[in-house]
């Protein structure tokens, strides 16, 4: 929003030690975000006022005209393509080093091989308006060389302020309002709004001209004033408005538009004009289902039941509250006015102006809450105006006045003693009082420690009802900077820890300093075509009711899909490399934690998942799940094996031979796999990818359920290790090959795996596992006997078990 | 005998020089410095010597044994690789390059906050990105027709409730955690909530729809706005630098009355005025406010009997300006090349 400060003047007297970058600053630190300040006279940098001398013809383009302007100090060659210009005229001329409000900066040019010292302007490269349909011819009274500011006579200051900083403060989108926080905020006297324009207007034939106005909707409308004004001349703005508009980026209309829009910047009230020859009455209502309007921007809206119409008793005339419409509007020929000055519910504004796509500086307004007071003395202050800009006008009906609005009276009670410790400083009685005073409470009930305090009716819509919000209003005016800070005191307590955090943390670190994984944060949101092309059924996923994209609308179950991506992204930029993540899942079965305060209903179910990915050229499968085994060693313990099962069911992403379920002292954490031949295809990745997905919430409570570790006395007598190669059948696993010798014999202390063989030394499947065994006692030094004994038997109970033979080497 | 000595030594050392393997060091050792050695053999015939002649030779016959002995060990290590090389190395040759992984810097920037408030006591909590109406608005402060609520600000899930209303989504802020936490530990809390969250908006360089925040919130007897504004004063010291400043303005959010904007010096400049901070020598980085005490009610807490303060930041932009990261889609991207860096 902008803000005018010769506007300001009208209701403040600001004394010239007040600079405007002093209004700015302190109306960011006590009300709002002043975002910049600009000059108007500024963007006029460079340009002047000039006579056409020379009108001739361009020899390169029959369009272009070459001129030479008289701008005083010199006279200046430009080419100029518009029609209307002639020798004699006086014009904005645009001279080099200007830089003009649509952003043309100008540049000495050859035009068609001509040479152009400058640019003679139209109304729309100079910011006043949307004409380009010629070059803006200026008034006998410029004078040649003199700047175009001081012609415009725009030398006013202007505030840009933050919009959504004013969210919660429907009564500071106009000039009085600012004027108000100003005058608080520099002790100024404040100039009364409605003492300046006249009440007294006869309205004539109260009977015989009684305008029908009906209110369908009370709730939704909670108070409508019109009158009928006749004698109207539509015409084109006086100076004064059309200076005032400008200056705040408003296009000037005509004389009736104009000032609707200056009293809405005024005192922030919006209001509309009908043209009154093409309706008769007027009906606040609901619109019907599928009911159309045209509106002032010519579109057509297709309406629904919850959209708030004026209609002239049968079809609608206005959007209410957002905007006018086709059929009613007002034209040159327009004579006679309707007007309208109302208050609208801002919820119901809010969701037509949303569900349209509609939003103006009326529902901006509107959806904000405005005072139900501010219609009454907004339709005053335009008659004022009215008269001015038409003197002949003459009011032809009754002022009608449908009202049920509350103009309830909030009054909150301030305790003095409760603001000190709110603060935490005293502020001195007499501070608060002229600060809310000021700020337009009605301060009543004067014993010593307690404050009883009228809110203002533009503060009372929504803003201000309770003693905190009197608390910030007194503290912002205050000054925050005035407070002097103080550390709290509280009894020491020890916090409980978050071990889930605490183990996030480890894993990432093990994971990026001895893995060299790369920490990915992934979208929660994944696409059907993404998890179709990894052959994830997609189906029992949430989806979102409102996504940005289609390649975003389901709600994540896995984190493979993002991390499989983190892959593809990267795959030209590095040969070996891999990411890891901790992130969370969403599935459509409810979870622990409640959904509100009743605490029947609960969220969906929202697990915290790790994943892993690598990719390269050999042996990723082991490779990763030497990176599993090695990370659940670091967090469970030592004496911690990763196991890895026959999945039961492979994911649709993963590899059928190369896939396993992850377990660790018997529980079941998650999957690892290579991804399949198919989804590495249908994603064009160039190299194979292992994944792995473990359960975090799961893992946590094993690391946190886990008894503390024990360290254990290193055996004193020496082991005495042998190297057995098993011959075995295809199908038989590993895992239970060793499991078996493990459990075979106590003396057996570690069984590890160091070669695999299968080739044209061995019957056709079969498969050579071979182990260094580990045989130690702890009170003895083990003989050789001994050991041949055990292995004798090992090997039978391995036949026996598993056909397996020892194979000679 | 001295010449004997020189010659010996001279001899040796040009020898040595050029031993390639242990044979020739082996060779050498037996032919000049074992028992039965040359050097032994000179040494022997020092008691044919007169007194003074032998003290003479014989300081000169140790001196040039232990010299030769001193070298032959540092070529013996040097062959047998125990040690530094007589040959010159280029000092400037680069080590091996061992493979690196790295942390997201969303995860360093919330690590050292959470330093930083573990050790003021704070609790760190947790809660779940996917809400409810109810803890993501209602109970914060956000009565039913308010702008936040926007359809075009939130991520919906596609899920009605009993009313035919969307019900559940995806939080908007980490303040749902807030009415968790007092319903879970009741006051007084310390806490702070770092966490993902989501906004319907479309992305660019400034704008992402998948954020993090950190906020703490502070519940006591009697916390009141000196000590808001004490505590914000200590985060932006510690997060900044010991000279940093606060600058408080109003500012509006729902669950806190008086709610504010504060602003640190910035760090880059010191205040003088820089691109980062766009020449105004500071950077908005907090939001904060006494908690409003409709909030307050939501978590069971009597309004009248605590108060307490809470604040807020956006991880990304802090990541953003300790970093120089100029585009806020890069930490979701999984880029290497981004994440090389850190």
């Amino acid at each position: 929003m902008y803000i005018s400060l010769n506007w300001l003047k009208d209701y403040l007297k600001i004394p010239a030690k007040i600079k405007p970058e002093n209004i700015a600053e302190e109306l960011t630190r006590h009300t709002v975000e002043v975002e910049g300040l600009v000059n108007l006279t500024d963007q006029f940098n460079h340009v002047v006022v000039g006579r056409v001398l020379e009108v001739g013809k361009h020899p390169n383009a029959d369009r272009l005209r070459v001129t030479v302007v008289d701008v005083k100090d010199k006279k200046l060659n430009i080419v100029c393509g518009a029609s209307n210009v002639a020798a004699g005229q006086l014009v904005p001329v645009a001279r080099v080093g200007a830089s003009l409000p649509n952003g043309l900066e100008i540049k000495e040019s050859l035009i068609r091989g001509e040479k152009s010292e400058g640019m003679i302007c139209a109304e729309d490269e100079l910011g006043l308006g949307k004409n380009h349909e010629g070059i803006m011819v200026l008034k006998d009274k410029a004078k040649i060389g003199e700047s175009f500011a001081k012609y415009l006579k725009a030398d006013d200051i202007i505030l840009e302020i933050d919009n959504k900083s004013l969210s919660n403060r429907p009564d500071l989108l106009n000039h009085y309002g600012i004027a108000r926080e100003v005058s608080a905020i520099f002790n100024l006297p404040l100039k009364p709004y409605d003492k300046s324009f006249n009440r007294k207007y006869d309205f004539l034939g109260i009977k015989e001209n009684k305008l029908e106005v009906k209110v369908a909707a009370p709730e939704a409308c909670p108070r409508y004033l019109a009158v009928k004004v006749g004698q109207i001349e539509i015409k084109e703005s006086p100076a004064w408005l059309k200076e005032r508009l400008v200056a705040i980026n408003q296009r000037p209309i005509n004389n009736i538009v104009d000032l609707t829009n200056y009293v809405m910047f005024d005192c922030g009230q919006p209001m509309h004009a009908f043209d009154a020859a093409k309706i008769k009455k007027i009906a606040v209502r609901y619109a019907d289902k599928g009911e159309t309007i045209e509106t002032l921007d010519e579109k057509e809206r297709t309406l629904s039941p919850e959209d708030l119409v004026i209609t002239d008793g049968r079809e609608a005339i206005a959007l209410a509250g957002i905007m006018g419409g086709h059929n009613s509007e007002i034209s040159p020929e327009t004579t006679a006015l309707l007007l309208e000055s109302a208050n609208f519910n801002a919820g119901i504004i809010r969701k037509t102006s949303q569900r349209l796509g509609l939003r103006t500086e009326s529902s901006l307004r509107f959806e904000k809450s405005l005072d139900p007071s501010l219609p009454e003395i907004a339709i005053f202050r335009f008659l004022t105006l009215l008269k001015e800009v038409c003197p002949k006008m003459k009011i032809e009906s009754a002022l009608i006045d449908v009202n049920h609005a509350d103009l309830n009276q909030i009054s909150v009670e301030l305790d003095l003693e409760w603001l000190r410790n709110k603060i935490g400083q005293e502020i001195p009685r007499e501070d608060v009082v002229n600060i809310l005073e000021k700020l337009g409470f009605v301060l009543d009930g004067k014993s010593d420690g307690k404050l009883k305090a009228i809110v203002p009716s533009w503060r009372a819509t929504k803003d201000i009802a309770t003693k905190e919000d009197l608390a910030e209003e007194v503290l912002r005016l205050y000054g925050y900077d005035k407070i002097v800070s103080q550390m709290p005191v509280l009894e020491m307590a020890l916090p409980e820890v978050n071990k889930e955090r605490r183990l996030e943390r480890q894993i990432k670190n093990i994971l990026y300093l001895k893995n060299s994984l790369n920490e990915a944060y992934n979208y929660s949101f994944v696409g059907e075509e993404q998890l179709k092309k990894m052959n994830i059924d997609f189906f029992n996923h949430l989806k979102l009711a409102n996504p940005l994209s289609g390649i975003h609308n389901l709600l994540r179950q896995s984190l493979v899909p993002g991390l499989a991506s983190n892959i593809k992204t990267n795959q030209f930029k590095s040969d070996d490399f891999g990411f890891f993540e901790i992130g969370r899942v969403f599935f459509k079965a409810p979870g622990s934690l409640k959904r509100d305060k009743a605490g029947e209903e609960f969220l969906p179910y929202q697990e915290k998942r790790l994943g892993l990915v690598i990719t390269g050229e050999d042996d990723l499968f082991i490779r990763l799940k030497g990176v599993v085994d090695n990370l659940l060693k670091n967090i469970l313990d030592q004496t911690v094996e990763a196991e890895f099962a026959v999945l039961d069911n492979i994911p649709g992403w993963a590899d059928n031979n190369s896939s396993a379920k992850v377990s660790v002292l018997g529980q079941e954490l998650g999957v690892i796999a290579l991804l399949g031949n198919e989804a590495g295809e249908n994603m064009n990745l160039k190299r194979g990818v292992a994944l792995a997905e473990l359960n975090f919430n799961k893992l946590a409570e094993m690391v946190f359920d886990r008894p503390a570790f024990r360290f254990a006395e290193p055996p004193k007598y020496p082991p005495v290790t042998r190297d057995l190669a098993f011959v075995v059948e295809n199908k038989i696993l590993y895992n239970d090959l060793r499991k078996e010798i493990m459990d075979f014999n106590p003396l057996i202390r570690s069984v590890e795996l160091f070669d695999v063989y299968i080739g044209n030394k061995l019957e056709g499947g079969k498969k050579s596992l071979a182990f260094h065994l580990s045989y130690q006692a702890d009170d003895r030094t083990l003989t050789a006997g001994e050991v041949d004994k055990i292995q004798t038997d090992l090997v039978a109970d391995l036949s026996d078990k598993f056909k397996a033979t020892l194979r000679n080497f | 005998m001295k010449n004997k000595l020189n010659q010996l030594r001279a001899e040796f050392l040009e020898r040595l020089d050029r031993a390639q393997n242990n044979e020739h060091l082996r060779e050498l050792e037996l032919k000049f410095l074992s028992r039965k050695g040359r050097l032994s053999e000179i040494m022997g015939g020092l008691k044919d010597l007169s007194l003074d002649l032998r003290q003479e030779v014989g300081e000169l016959a140790n001196s040039v044994k232990k010299e030769l002995q001193a070298k032959f060990s540092e070529v013996s290590q040097s062959i047998n690789g125990l040690g530094a090389s007589n040959i010159k190395v280029d000092a400037t040759l680069p080590g091996d390059k061992l493979a690196q992984g790295h942390l997201n810097p969303i995860t360093l920037v919330q690590n050292e906050i959470e330093d930083i408030f573990s050790s003021l006591g704070f609790m760190i909590l947790d809660g779940p990105e996917l809400e409810s109406d109810y803890y993501n608005f209602t109970a914060l402060n956000v009565p039913p027709a308010h702008p936040a609520r926007d359809m075009q600000d939130t991520f919906y899930v596609d899920y009605k409730n009993k009313d035919n209303q969307y019900d559940l989504l995806m939080r908007t802020q980490t303040s749902p955690v807030q009415v968790r936490a007092m319903q879970k530990y009741g006051a007084p809390l310390k806490a702070i909530i770092p966490g993902r969250c989501f906004r319907n908006e479309a992305t660019d360089a400034r704008h992402e729809h998948t954020f993090y925040q950190v906020e703490g919130i502070l519940v006591g007897k009697n916390i009141n706005f000196a000590n808001l504004k004490s505590f914000l004063e200590i985060v932006g010291q510690r997060l900044f630098g010991p000279n940093t400043k606060l600058r408080m303005r109003p500012k509006f959010f729902p669950f806190v009355e008086p709610g504010n904007n504060g602003e640190y010096t910035c760090f880059l400049c010191q205040g003088k005025g820089c691109r980062v901070c766009k020449n105004t020598g500071w950077l908005e980085i907090v939001g904060a406010g006494l908690i409003h005490p409709e909030v307050l009610r939501a978590g069971g807490i009597n309004p009248e009997e605590y108060s307490g303060l809470a604040f807020g930041f956006g991880l990304n932009r802090l990541a953003m300006l300790k970093y120089n990261i100029g585009d806020v889609r890069l930490f979701n991207s999984g880029d290497l090349k981004f994440l090389e860096q850190f």
